[in-house]
């Protein structure tokens, strides 16, 4: 496994505007990893996904400076549409990326565009769709469908061209508890089935604990930490200034500290599991609440 | 539930071949035009009726503007029937009401026969072409429709441009419909209670959010067709085939005939102005 993405001092700033909202970005992501990017809003996390797959700056325009390389594939020489063979967009807003009438239309637009031949689109339509389970609703409007439903279309919809990275902004941030479950689930077999590479911005702690192998922080366009949940969810400082909510299990931890408990911080639980096993270490090892 | 929208369905409308569908709404469109007699007309808006109910189509969809447009119609028919001034030697129903000697206005006020006549074959004419355009949209995907006009020979980058703008005005209908609710819930009522100006005033208000909320969501609609190689290369393929099949010819020649008979009949009864 090689690196797959490397940043080198990439800055950007929007056309029209003097403030850089990626500033100076150094990192390098492995292939097969699940990265969650996380930070407040504003702190520059869509602009990087979409300077990732070159949306920034061919689409959008604006100055950059220093290089992002995907695959081999340096995002400033190479056109978006060329780019999306090597790296799959979803988007936060399910309504807007999703422009035809059938979902299995929606499945075959990309591939109809990389000149695949018949056979191989029918073949991979049917691959995304039971990727993602939406079998049975192939000839349903993608407008009809449940929040859920809508995203999981998209995400079939990229990966029908099977890319190697899939870059996910915010895909569940509308979604109800259910569709962020159905979602996650099937970006989960993504990684572990097809190993891809997973690049996915979210507020959603619980599930970056239990499925990322790295979260990268940012903060007003800078990366301040990026490192593993284990570690990022256990340093408070650091969360708490860039507003990022730890999983509630860790919160628990800190809050019976505060009332007398005293357990250390990288016994922090950042999994369900976890805290199981620290409540029962602090009522002594015994079960069931003897 | 829009008439420009797709509407779910299995008739042997929405299953014909859609370049077949497509040449039939141009040369339908063309014949309306070219009608100026009433009754060919009638068996012409009788014709279209017809193949909504093949096509299954929800008849209540298009009974809302049906409404608006007889209004319509009846406000041509007044306005062709005082003002109408083409024609040789209008037959006068009713002679001038307002007397020469009025300044301004003096002398007007004829009702004209033939402006009445004309005023009903524009006004049916308009409610016929206004059911013609629905049939097609409704029963033809996106999809379809830019692979038909592939396939009649458009460079595909100018089908799809074409589709997905036709795609949008239902799109916008929901928008402003979402709009006009959110300025309801905060006690506007001036769409429903205002006077006409008030009304024309108030349009500027929703119009300001559609037209901010639409380039939005084309920009949006942009970026996820190019992140997923809209146009990266010169051709494309598609996982539909079209195929003609013999009924759709058959179809296709079926309407057409009936149409150059509606044209022979039109000049052989006459056209009513």
């Amino acid at each position: 496994m090689g690196t797959i993405i490397e940043a080198k001092e990439f800055s950007y700033c929007y056309p029209r505007r003097d403030n850089q909202v990626l500033k100076d970005l150094n990192f390098s992501i492995e292939e097969g990893e699940f990265i969650a990017i996380m930070g407040r809003n504003g702190a520059g996390k869509s602009t990087l996904c979409q300077a990732l797959d070159g949306v920034i700056p061919h689409l959008h325009g604006g100055t950059v400076w220093g290089d992002i390389i995907v695959d081999g594939l340096n995002t400033q020489e190479v056109e978006v549409a060329d780019m999306a063979q090597k790296i799959g967009i979803v988007l936060e807003d399910p309504e807007a990326q999703l422009f035809t009438t059938r979902v299995d239309d929606e499945m075959a637009f990309g591939i109809e565009n990389l000149c695949l031949p018949r056979e191989e689109i029918i073949k991979r339509i049917a691959w995304a769709t039971k990727v993602v389970r939406l079998e049975g609703y192939s000839d349903r409007e993608p407008t009809a469908l449940s929040g859920g439903q809508k995203q999981r279309c998209a995400i079939a919809a990229t990966l029908a061209m099977k890319p190697k990275i899939m870059v996910l902004d915010e895909p569940t941030s509308q979604l109800d508890p259910i569709g962020t479950y159905e979602v996650f689930d099937v970006i989960k077999s993504l990684k572990e089935e097809y190993g891809m590479t997973i690049l996915i911005t979210t507020h959603k702690s619980e599930h970056i604990a239990q499925y990322a192998d790295r979260i990268m922080v940012m903060e007003e366009g800078k990366i301040v930490a990026f490192d593993t949940p284990q570690v990022i969810f256990r340093d408070a400082r650091l969360l708490s200034h860039v507003a990022v909510r730890p999983p509630q299990v860790s919160s628990l931890a800190g809050y019976l500290n505060s009332n007398g408990q005293n357990i250390k911080r990288e016994d922090f639980p950042i999994l369900v599991e976890e805290a199981e096993e620290m409540i029962r270490s602090l009522m002594g090892g015994k079960k069931d609440g003897q | 539930m829009s008439i420009l929208d797709y509407h779910y369905g299995d008739s042997y409308i929405h299953r014909m071949d859609p370049r077949v569908k497509m040449i039939l709404l141009i040369l339908l469109t063309i014949v309306v035009f070219m009608i100026s007699n009433f009754y060919v007309l009638l068996a012409m808006f009788a014709l279209v009726m017809l193949v909504w109910k093949t096509a299954n189509l929800p008849l209540k969809n298009i009974i809302g503007y049906m409404k608006f447009l007889l209004s319509l119609v009846a406000f041509l028919i007044v306005l062709q029937g005082l003002f109408f001034s083409s024609g040789s030697n209008p037959i006068i129903l009713v002679h001038p009401i307002i007397p020469e000697s009025v300044p301004v206005i003096g002398g007007h006020g004829t009702v004209y026969l033939d402006g009445i006549l004309f005023g009903l074959i524009l006004g049916f004419r308009l409610l016929t072409l206004v059911c013609i355009m629905p049939i097609f949209v409704m029963t033809t995907t996106i999809g379809e429709t830019a692979l038909g006009l592939v396939k009649l020979g458009m460079n595909y980058k100018y089908a799809y441009m074409t589709t997905t703008a036709l795609n949008l005005i239902p799109t916008l209908q929901d928008e402003a419909r979402v709009v006009m609710d959110a300025q309801k819930m905060r006690g506007f009522q001036v769409f429903e209670t205002g006077k006409f100006m008030e009304k024309m005033r108030a349009y500027s208000t929703l119009v300001v959010p559609l037209v901010v909320g639409a380039m939005r969501r084309a920009q949006l609609m942009g970026v996820a067709m190019e992140a997923r190689a809209f146009g990266v290369k010169k051709t494309r393929t598609y996982r539909d085939e079209l195929n003609m099949r013999k009924i759709d010819l058959a179809a296709g020649v079926l309407v057409a005939f009936i149409c150059v008979g509606m044209v022979y009949f039109n000049g052989l009864l006459g056209g009513w102005y």
